[in-house]
């Protein structure tokens, strides 16, 4: 079985390492080779003329591309072939069948053979298919004569450039469209506006991303200058699907998690159990009874349960902040932890099985009132050398 | 017998205009577009060499003096940020302002359009530059239009020098570059202009009177600022590759 080990871990090992990130040149690319020509005297003379001279010649650059495409290409193949050996020795590992072993059983088997306590998932070891690994090549961007394809190939960012280029031509579209408009005494059309509230412009590093491109700082401010300045046409409705391509939707992952239908008890009525509610070092499960009294029973005891003002306010609030406060029962068990965090628990635990309950803009306000939110502070340790977790000693010169 | 007079009348006149200026060069005195020279290709069977043909392109017939100063290609900057290798250019100055000659500019720029579209014809690369925020776009759109290159950003040193470091790849440089202005503000020239002429890639370039023309290879005096100027430019100089390139299209369906 050691040997066994050994070997498929060997095996294993290159495409885990792989996730260190290198730079290769440049990848594959289909070009079309030009229908042959025909000589001539007078195409003779004409020595630089690759797509006309008798003994076409390919560029040096495409040359040198075509090179680099065929090293990549053996390189990729070798990692292919090492990945999938690899794959069928960690399936015979896990006692699984290879032919049926997918790319998730292959991360759950690597997440049990090499467990890893780093916090970056990006860090932790992995094995993937090498054209995951390994960052998509830019395919040849000059042809077979050395012609760059793109316009603005010299100045080394020609997609970044080609996107201010565009807005340009907008803003100037839309500046002739409001001088007809104008010259026509017409009003702008009120139902073509344009909605970005509920939309940011891109990141600079999710703009280099959908460019494929790095860009400096200063470069993206003048992207967002040129954007801000097209939306604020009158008539930047015309130009939406341009615009909308480099905003992206605050995140709505708010209420993405499904919100639980409640079950039925014998009585018929509506409850929601929500167990593990945590704060601090208390933890418990909260029950929710619709319809309801306003009847709370905390492991056993009413609102009495805690003796402060506070805690019991803490309890509280989520139920008059929905105003539910008569129309609903609530029954939890608490363990560990004080008064403050069995109180935090239980707000939390109250807050969150209301959601089955209340409206959608309730749900809003209370996503807004922090209700919803989770409270993962924990107590500090106590760091030697001082009395407490940041508490010093008093300072005295002398 | 009347012609001669004309004509000497004429080298009077331009004699006391050289007088008036101190200015000691010839003058060129082509306003009207000449009569078009027939393309031999059309009448003769034989093909001509078009880099033996003064101007095969036709170039001559793009515009007249009337047009450079309707764009106002004339008008110079101030007398005092005069370059003095600018000094033969210069018609004179009004009211503190320098003023090209016109007759002088035609000659060079038909000079300049008609290598663009030698350039052109034998499938060259083509680049635009140009550093004035107001004009660039315009520019980036001739280029387009035309079908070659632009670069109207900062120039990040290198781009020519160390290619094939800067684009990660052995890189075909450009085989012309036009400049539409060679100044990167009103101090600093481009340094585009010094790294093609280290290249070796042939330039053209629109020299202001504050510019330095010496390391261009065709320039061309006239106003590199004023946008009515560098429609005027863009326009001609796309016009020009367009004939290079249909020559070339021509000459290729003719070949096959």
């Amino acid at each position: 079985m050691s040997l066994v080990m050994s070997f498929t871990v060997k095996n294993l090992l290159p495409a885990t390492i792989c996730s260190i990130r290198s730079n290769f040149p440049s990848s594959i690319h289909k070009y079309s080779t030009g229908p042959s020509k025909t000589s001539s005297n007078v195409l003779d003379h004409l020595t630089d003329w690759e797509t006309l001279s008798k003994n076409r010649k390919t560029s040096k650059a495409m040359k040198a591309y075509l090179e680099r495409a065929k090293e990549h290409d053996e390189f990729m193949k070798r990692q292919h072939l090492e990945f999938n050996i690899g794959k069928r020795h960690l399936a015979n590992m896990m006692g699984e069948d290879p032919e049926t072993f997918t790319q998730k059983d292959v991360d759950r088997a690597i997440e049990y053979l090499f467990p890893s306590g780093i916090y970056d998932p990006a860090a932790r070891p992995l094995m993937k298919p090498p054209e995951e690994v390994f960052p998509a090549r830019k395919a040849a961007e000059f042809d077979e004569a050395g012609r760059p394809h793109h316009f603005l190939f010299y100045t080394g960012k020609p997609s970044f450039f080609k996107v201010l280029y565009d807005a340009a031509e907008h803003i100037q579209a839309l500046n002739k469209f409001e001088d007809k408009v104008i010259r026509k005494k017409a009003t702008p059309d009120p139902n073509g506006s344009l909605k970005l509230e509920g939309s940011v412009w891109l990141t600079k590093e999710q703009l280099e991303q959908s460019l494929v491109e790095s860009i400096k700082e200063i470069e993206y401010e003048n992207f967002k200058v040129v954007m801000e300045r097209l939306v604020s046409s009158p008539y930047a409705y015309l130009c939406k699907d341009f615009i909308e391509k480099y905003r992206k939707p605050l995140a709505m992952q708010r209420f993405a998690l499904e919100i639980p239908k409640p079950s039925y008890d014998e009585e018929g009525r509506a409850f929601i159990t929500t167990y593990e509610c945590l704060r601090k070092k208390a933890r418990g499960e909260v029950t929710i009874r619709y319809p309801g009294s306003g009847k709370i029973s905390i492991n056993g005891k009413d609102i009495t349960y805690f003796e402060d003002i506070q805690p019991r306010e803490q309890v509280m609030f989520p139920l008059i902040f929905s105003g539910m406060q008569n129309s609903v029962d609530v029954e939890c068990h608490i363990e560990g932890g004080g008064p403050s965090g069995q109180a935090g628990a239980i707000r939390w635990g109250i807050a969150w099985s209301l959601r089955s309950f209340v409206e959608k803009d309730m749900l809003e306000k209370m996503q807004v009132a922090g209700l919803l939110t989770r409270d993962h502070r924990r107590r500090e340790r106590k760091k030697p050398g001082q009395p407490g977790a940041r508490k010093k000693p008093t300072w005295k010169k002398r | 017998m009347r012609v001669p007079a004309i004509y000497f009348y004429y080298l009077y006149f331009l004699a006391c205009l050289q007088l008036r200026l101190g200015l000691s060069y010839l003058r060129h005195y082509s306003t009207a577009p000449k009569p078009l020279q027939e393309n031999s290709t059309e009448d003769v069977k034989l093909p001509v060499n078009p880099l033996e043909h003064p101007d095969y392109f036709q170039v001559h017939n793009l515009f007249t003096v009337k047009d450079l100063f309707d764009a106002r290609v004339h008008y110079g900057h101030k007398e005092g940020s005069l370059n003095d290798y600018m000094r033969p250019y210069l018609y004179g100055s009004r009211l503190g302002h320098l003023i090209f000659d016109l007759d002088i500019t035609a000659e060079h720029l038909r000079k300049a359009l008609n290598f663009a579209a030698h350039i052109a014809y034998r499938g060259g690369i083509i680049c635009f530059f140009n550093r004035n925020a107001m004009n660039s776009h315009k520019v980036e759109r001739t280029a387009k239009e035309c079908g070659e290159y632009a670069h109207t950003r900062f120039w990040r040193g290198g781009i020519f020098t160390n290619a094939n470091y800067q684009f990660g790849a052995v890189t075909r440089l450009p085989d012309l570059c036009i400049f539409l202005n060679t100044q990167n503000n009103i101090l600093n020239q481009h340094t585009a202009v010094r790294d093609s002429a280290k290249m070796l890639i042939p330039t053209i370039g629109i020299v202001d009177s504050n510019c330095n023309p010496n390391l261009i290879t065709y320039p061309v005096p006239g106003n590199d600022d004023t946008p009515v100027a560098i429609e005027l430019y863009c326009k001609l100089f796309k016009e020009a590759i367009l004939r290079g390139k249909a020559e070339r299209m021509k000459l290729l369906q003719e070949v096959n």
